[in-house]
């Protein structure tokens, strides 16, 4: 027992004590460091590796037309999502991206999807990408960790190109955006109306956002366990859903006018004079609002923007001609109510009248001498130069501004341009001088210091159709509301609706008769270079063609509708303008579906396009392009004095 | 055999016994939450088998008297090294060492069992020392016989593994005839060849992943993604059990698979987030209660060989706790070494279970002549 052995030993053993005591003492201090002193710190971070707040997205309201027919309605997609504040590195997430998913993104475009994003360091890759996705993210957690594909709802139009700017298209929210709109959001797929309908009506489109907060695991998947009810996981927001919203579109009648247009550009607008009401709004060209139903990629945008047709524009807001012929009702009428002129007015017309040296022509050789229904019969240049200038600038320019030409309607739609009424007040404001008696006479005739836009002349014919009444346009439905009404004498209306019938029954409006039904309207052709004076229109290259214009109502006694067909460059309103009226007329009062082209091209599709590549969104902000500037310079014009050139003659009807 | 049970009713070393029992208990429990609903579950009835075995082992490593074995040291010894060539060339391949032999479901380490082999071995060469005084030249027999199983461990290769052998080679220098205050000496002027080893390894041997994990060690904040990850998501596990634990099967850390291997080299995370300050303390208490108990086995031993085998026990599981804890709790850079008796893993448990029992053994039979 007691053997010759290491004598040291006790020492050994009592210093290996003390070794095991200091070990003990070490980790337990260590443990209550972690634990007990920082032990909420470590709280925090477990529950935020457990519990995620997931959106619970609102969809946005429904598009519907007069008829119940859908314009817009929400699909599902499936959208990459960076998430910055995952950590990891943005560079390794790209290159691990375009080895895993074979998805090619540069720094340079994470950096601006990160800027562009409405909520710090979620950004949006991607939209419209394959589900697969979804797995292969998950495979390769480590290296993707920075991101994951989120289910967000998208807008559909069915319709496609039809109606696309009247519909307008949305975008997702950008910073910008959230601050003006006040909108504090997490999400970042919020989407606003940038054009159209989408955006006049975006407070009631939008939703409300619900969210949920779950408990995930480590591969960020959600799950259920009753051992784990954790504080705070479970709570849930239900999403608010947009409200529908029903629009005063005939979606038929829509169809139908744009097939009408058969590729030419321009605008038609038919509205019910008695509400407001729109029934159809066509902007040729139209643009494709699933194009933008979240971002656009960039080389479409660019398309767009830089195609020489403009499919941006609104143009029956956005686009400001001068009326040419179908501005000659107004004057009559003008003439009428101020006691310059009646019925049996007569002047002559030998086609060209010489006015302080210089020559107006007519269209005609000579209309001879002929009374105002006549003239607005036969559309008559002279004539309607005597009566300007008996008129007088401040005259038109009184009743034009009751009428509301050469000014916003109001109408329910942004970007709305107000057009030029000149006169002497507006030439002195722009520093153009003093108003020449010489420049009443185009005005006269629709040119000159005039331009107008479509809906602002259609909104003149249909206040003639309700004897004064002026109701605000209106796409989305609603009640009538009462702009203003203008005080017109029945007597006065007689007249001009008197000249309207004749233009369509025997007149330059014939293309638009409708069995049946007496149609009132005026033709027009506004002249867009002084070269065309005198010639052929049809013999000139299309972009210096004449604008052609149709506008009026039907029926002549208590109208139901009122009409705008504006063809640019469309050559004579009363072949191309009043075909196209007269297909939508047809519908409306004969029930009448030309051909088999009703509804869109293809049936509305149940699911998305498939995508050939998921789309990358860009900077480019999905805003309405900026409308023309609202001075005009109509060509054809006259710019200095008198004595420089021929004078607008030769304007055909 | 009915004096050997009342002897050793009499002389049993109880209180190692109870312990020895009680961290059982606490690992099948442990392994139990951390595999549950997991894929690993079934393990935890496995791992409550190993520990039917691990008592058996126990039973069998104090019944036996310790001179016995180590009478058979030498065959065990043998057999061991024969067991090690042979995983070498037919073993199971893991992640590209063979270590392991596979009997249908049941897998083994031989290299657990090679260690406990080793210290019967010197032991055995102790005890054939007419002077049992450990020398220069018998260090030098003893470190031999404990490196060539650690040789083949590393060159299965299993590096973990095979550094679970220097702490015997510790034990045998320490129980050599130098004082104390020499061994100091030697200690840190080891500490300090360690250190030129470490600066010369960094820059020739060192693998990229040790180095790495040297690094997240040195800084867990640095990338608590990428290497930083496992350091970091232990931390939260320790750290959110606070004072009382978020109790068992609760464990967030552990349940949603943030913690890793919780159920092996993590399980002390488990523990720490399920039974909080509270318990991890105890649980350490019991371990160095253990490893006590051990030091005063080490005093009553009755002969060098006794001591020596009492010291392999002592150091070898020291060395895993500090090891496994040391990085669950973020002192130690990470490392796979498991935590004795929680950690899931049958020859591990078993051959722990046997240094455990020979110590108790040696403690038994202090009296016995």
């Amino acid at each position: 027992m007691n053997l010759p052995l290491d004598s040291g030993l006790p020492a050994k053993t009592a210093f290996l004590r003390v070794g095991l005591w200091t070990v003990f003492l070490l980790f337990a201090l260590r443990l209550f460091y972690l634990q007990v002193l920082h032990g909420d710190y470590y709280r925090t971070l477990s529950e935020n590796n457990y519990t995620r707040t997931i959106v619970l997205r609102s969809p946005r309201g429904m598009l519907l037309d007069r008829n119940g027919k859908v314009l817009c309605r929400n699909r599902v997609s499936f959208s990459l999502v960076l998430d910055a504040a995952r950590g990891g590195s943005i560079d390794e997430t790209i290159s691990a991206m375009r080895r895993i998913l074979d998805f090619t993104m540069d720094r340079a475009q994470v950096d601006a999807a990160l800027r562009r994003s409405p909520v710090a360091s979620l950004a949006v890759l991607a939209r419209d990408v394959p589900p697969s996705w979804l797995q292969k993210i998950e495979a390769h957690q480590q290296e993707l960790n920075m991101l994951r594909i989120e289910m967000e709802l998208r807008r559909d139009y069915p319709y496609g190109l039809y109606a696309g700017h009247a519909l307008g298209y949305v975008g997702l929210l950008s910073p910008e955006d959230a601050e003006r709109m006040k909108i504090k959001e997490t999400d970042p797929f919020i989407e606003v109306g940038k054009s159209g309908v989408e955006k006049t009506a975006n407070v009631r489109l939008m939703g409300v956002n619900g969210r949920r907060t779950a408990q995930v695991n480590s591969l960020g998947r959600e799950v259920e366990d009753p051992k784990l009810r954790l504080p705070g996981v479970g709570i849930q927001e239900d999403p608010v859903p947009g409200k529908p919203l029903n629009l005063n579109l005939d979606m038929d009648l829509q169809t139908i006018l744009e097939n009408a247009f058969a590729g030419e550009t321009g605008s038609a607008v038919f509205m019910n004079p008695n509400t407001g009401e729109i029934l159809a709004w066509v902007s040729e060209p139209e643009f494709n609002p699933n194009l933008f139903s979240g971002t656009v990629s960039a080389s479409a945008w660019k398309d767009l923007v830089n195609d020489p047709a403009r499919p941006l524009l609104n143009r029956p807001i956005q686009g400001a001609y001068p009326p040419g012929s179908t501005f000659k009702p107004f004057v009559a009428l003008v003439g009428l109510q101020e006691g310059l002129l009646s019925a049996s007015t007569v002047f002559t017309c030998g086609g060209v009248w010489d006015y302080g040296g210089h020559p107006f022509h007519c269209w005609s050789k000579g209309h001879g001498t002929i009374d105002l229904i006549t003239a607005i019969q036969n559309s008559c240049n002279i004539y309607f130069y005597h009566a300007g200038d008996r008129i007088g600038i401040e005259r038109l320019d009184k009743w034009g501004r009751l009428f509301g030409l050469g000014r916003k309607t109001g109408v329910d739609l942004p970007g709305e341009t107000s057009g030029v009424l000149g006169s002497p007040e507006w030439k002195a404001k722009r520093g153009l001088g003093p108003w020449y008696p010489g420049e009443t006479l185009p005005v006269s005739i629709g040119q000159g210091y005039l331009t107008v836009t479509p809906l602002q002349l259609l909104s003149f014919y249909s206040t003639l159709a309700t004897g004064g009444t002026r109701y605000r346009p209106r796409l989305i439905s609603g009640p009538p509301e009462v702009l203003s009404t203008v005080e017109v004498s029945p007597e006065a209306l007689g007249v001009v609706k008197e000249g309207l019938a004749r233009v369509v029954s025997s007149g330059t409006g014939k293309g638009c008769q409708i069995p049946g039904v007496e149609v009132c309207a005026k033709t027009g052709t506004a002249q867009v270079v002084q070269a065309s004076s005198g010639k052929n229109t049809y013999s000139l290259d299309k972009a210096e063609r004449d604008h052609a214009w149709i506008a009026g109502f039907a029926p002549r006694s208590n109208p139901t509708v009122a009409f705008v067909v504006m063809v640019e460059h469309g050559g004579h309103g009363g072949d191309v303008g009043a075909k196209i009226a007269k297909a939508g007329l047809e519908y409306l009062f004969l029930g009448k579906k030309p051909g088999e082209v009703i509804g869109p091209p293809k049936p509305p599709s149940a699911s998305p396009p498939p995508l050939a590549e998921p789309e990358i969104p860009t900077d480019l902000p999905p805003e309405v392009p900026p409308p023309p500037p609202e001075q005009p310079t109509p060509e054809g014009i006259p710019q200095g004095t008198l004595q420089d050139q021929n004078g607008p003659a030769g304007v055909r009807p | 055999m009915k004096n050997t049970l009342k002897a050793y009713i009499a002389y049993g070393d109880h209180l190692t016994t109870l312990l020895f029992l009680v961290l059982l208990a606490g690992g099948a429990v442990m392994v139990r939450s951390a595999t549950f609903g997991t894929k690993f579950a079934p393990l935890a009835e496995r791992q409550t088998t190993w520990c039917v075995v691990a008592i058996a082992a126990y039973v069998l490593a104090t019944l036996v008297p310790y001179e016995v074995w180590i009478e058979y040291s030498y065959i065990l010894y043998g057999l061991c090294i024969v067991v090690l060539l042979g995983v070498m060339i037919f073993g199971h391949s893991v992640a590209g060492s063979r270590s392991w032999f596979v009997l249908g479901p049941v897998g083994f380490q031989p290299s657990e069992l090679a260690k406990v082999a080793a210290a019967l071995a010197g032991a055995g060469y102790i005890k054939d020392l007419s002077h049992k005084v450990i020398g220069i030249k018998e260090f030098s027999i003893l470190t031999g016989i404990i490196a060539l199983p650690m040789l083949l461990t590393l060159l299965q290769p299993d590096f973990g593994t095979a550094t679970t052998f220097l702490p015997m080679i510790l034990a045998a220098f320490y129980l050599s005839r130098m004082g104390l205050s020499q061994i100091l000496k030697w200690a840190a002027l080891a500490a300090a060849l360690g250190g030129v080893v470490f600066v010369l390894g960094w820059f020739t041997f060192f693998k990229p992943y040790q180095k790495e994990r040297v690094l997240t060690f040195l800084n867990p904040a640095s990338d608590t993604r990428g290497a930083g990850y496992q350091v970091h998501q232990a931390r939260i596990a320790v750290g959110s059990g606070e004072l009382t634990g978020k109790g068992l099967y609760s464990g967030t850390q552990n349940r949603l698979n943030f913690l890793p291997a919780p159920h092996t080299d993590f399980i002390f995370g488990v523990i720490c987030e399920e039974t909080g300050f509270l318990g991890a303390v105890a649980l350490l208490a019991i371990f160095f209660a253990l490893l006590g108990r051990f030091l005063s086995t080490l005093l009553v031993a009755r002969d060098m060989e006794g001591r020596f085998l009492v010291l392999c026990a002592f150091s070898v599981i020291l060395y895993h706790l500090f090891i496994n804890v040391g990085m669950v709790i973020g002192l130690v850079p990470t490392t796979g070494i498991p935590l004795p008796f929680l950690s899931y893993g049958g020859s591990s448990l078993v051959g722990l279970s046997l240094f455990v029992g020979l110590a108790a053994n040696v403690r038994a039979h202090r009296f016995v002549r």
